[in-house]
């Protein structure tokens, strides 16, 4: 287990959290999780989103008021938060290797793997990443995302000039199908299964599909 | 033959000394891998979830003295289970360091960490012996296993049982046992999924209770020496699993040697810090999930 301090908390839209720890001597693979710990000892996973050598550990919250998320929106800076050592087994770029092709999906949260790998691999340049928000407020470094690869922003609840108006599983067509790329999957699970099985209609085989789902009933 | 001498542990709370079994010959290890999983399912009767850490993650260092030690006691078979092996960064290696050495069961939810690492997995097939895969489907309606488990998540362990099979490799299935369940019927009703997903339609379909989750103190007869004279005999004794295998659990950074796998929750089964010394000890039938094996003859072993 491990105990950090806490750097920040910051609500960058209604009903997201953002919340900054001292990363101390923790080490992590970009893909990684930790479980946070309320006082209550109830825990959940978390993605990492930032990058493996920054000085702090980055997470994106979606607050589902439930008892962890409620206890994070109401952490200041300066608490000592307990969490686990980082696991996972999701590794956008096949553990690292930026020269892989890849293509990203994610919903909400689920981003916050794919921009730990690109913080942490500056010349790593996925073939495309679909990204699906609910309100144009809900999508985080969007401007870093298109720096680094083209991005299709999905918006469901609203229209915004330059975003699409839809699910991602709406402009699945925009993707590239070629046998050589990889796709990363992260998010709802009814996201990653649909997206899961246009690519298989598709022809891409499953062991070119990687995904990132917490199955929680 | 050493007893453990604690009065709750011999005895029943009504003074009966309890039943016992005394271990005949090692022919299985289990491991556990940690209870770090990627899901979090309610009736997980080890508290598994994502980042528990109430067992450790056990590294290949922590477990090639406990193989070696194993083969050189006659056993036959090494067992894995979690927590989701696959969750265990470390848990490929030592899958092939036990394959080096004996055949092996891996106990899996057949989800995400299995998948993502499928090539190395099927690069087992290389190793001198064979791996066997136990996949979790807790129902034979998708909807009953996903509302536990997730949406898809059926979909998704079944055709992982296909590419396992596809590529080779033993498989069967693990599912819960309901109160008065008609076990055929609700056997068959796995028929038509085994089909779709391309497996052999006598598979293996291993059975479990309810064993609650960790801690939790079920209401259940005490099991005394007399039950054991009465209702089992010498066969039906030895088929139990700690008369013949013993499971590895790291908690705490310390390793330790438990007198099966449903156990791990109560320190009295923590036997001994190696396999030799725990065979030598006598397994008192104190825990709760002891009645299931005693009313059920309820196995994790596959094949003994």
């Amino acid at each position: 287990m491990h105990h950090q301090r806490v750097f920040q908390v910051k609500s960058p839209a209604p009903g997201l959290i953002e919340l900054l720890i001292e990363r101390g001597d923790v080490v992590f693979t970009p893909g990684d999780c930790v479980a946070l710990f309320n006082p209550a000892g109830v825990s959940r996973p978390y993605s990492i989103s930032s990058g493996q050598d920054e000085p702090y550990l980055r997470f994106l919250i979606r607050d589902m008021q439930g008892e962890v998320t409620e206890w994070i929106a109401n952490l200041s800076e300066g608490d000592i938060v307990k969490f686990s050592r980082p696991f996972g087994w999701f590794r956008p770029g096949l553990n690292g290797d930026a020269q892989v092709r890849s293509v990203f999906v994610a919903t909400g949260t689920g981003i916050s793997p794919f921009i730990s790998y690109l913080r942490t691999q500056p010349e790593a340049r996925p073939e495309m990443c679909l990204y699906g928000v609910r309100t144009a407020a809900d999508a985080v470094d969007v401007a870093f995302l298109e720096s680094r690869c083209p991005t299709t922003l999905c918006v469901t609840r609203e229209s915004v000039n330059g975003y699409v108006r839809g699910r991602v599983t709406d402009r699945l067509d925009r993707l590239p199908i070629a046998d050589d790329v990889h796709y990363y999957l992260c998010g709802l699970d009814a996201m990653i299964d649909d997206v899961s099985t246009w690519l298989e209609s598709k022809g891409v085989h499953f062991s070119r599909i990687h995904r990132e789902v917490f199955f929680n009933a | 033959m050493r007893e453990i001498l604690k009065v709750d542990w011999l005895r029943t709370p009504e003074g009966d000394s309890r039943g016992y079994i005394e271990s005949t010959e090692l022919t299985e290890v289990w491991f556990h891998t940690g209870t770090n999983c990627n899901l979090s399912c309610p009736f997980c009767l080890e508290g598994s979830k994502p980042g528990d850490d109430r067992l450790n993650f056990l590294t290949l260092d922590d477990v090639v003295p406990f193989l070696d030690e194993a083969v050189a006691m006659g056993c036959q078979k090494f067992s894995f289970t979690g927590g989701e092996p696959f969750v265990n960064p470390h848990f490929v290696d030592i899958l092939g360091a036990a394959l080096d050495r004996l055949p092996c069961l891996v106990l899996t939810n057949g989800t995400e960490p299995l998948c993502n690492r499928f090539a190395e997995i099927v690069d087992l097939q290389a190793k001198a012996h064979d791996v066997s895969f136990r996949v979790s489907l807790d129902h034979p309606d998708p909807s009953e296993h996903d509302a536990s488990r997730g949406k898809g998540n059926f979909k998704m362990a079944l055709r992982t049982l296909g590419q396992l099979h596809d590529a080779g490799f033993h498989v069967s299935i693990a599912r819960l046992m309901l109160e008065g369940e008609d076990s055929p019927e609700r056997d068959a009703g796995y028929a038509p999924y085994f089909q779709e997903a391309g497996l052999p339609d006598d598979m293996t379909i291993i059975k479990f209770p309810d064993f609650m989750t960790p801690g939790s103190m079920a209401s259940v007869p005490h099991i005394t020496e007399g039950c054991m004279t009465q209702y089992t005999d010498e066969a039906q004794r030895a088929a139990y699993m700690c008369s013949f295998s013993r499971m590895v659990v790291k908690t705490g950074g310390r390793l330790g040697v438990y007198a099966c796998t449903l156990v791990d929750d109560d320190g009295d089964y923590d036997l001994a810090p190696t396999l030799r010394e725990s065979m030598q000890v006598r397994i008192r039938l104190k825990h709760h999930r002891c009645y299931s094996c005693f009313a059920f003859g309820s196995s994790c072993s596959e094949g003994h």
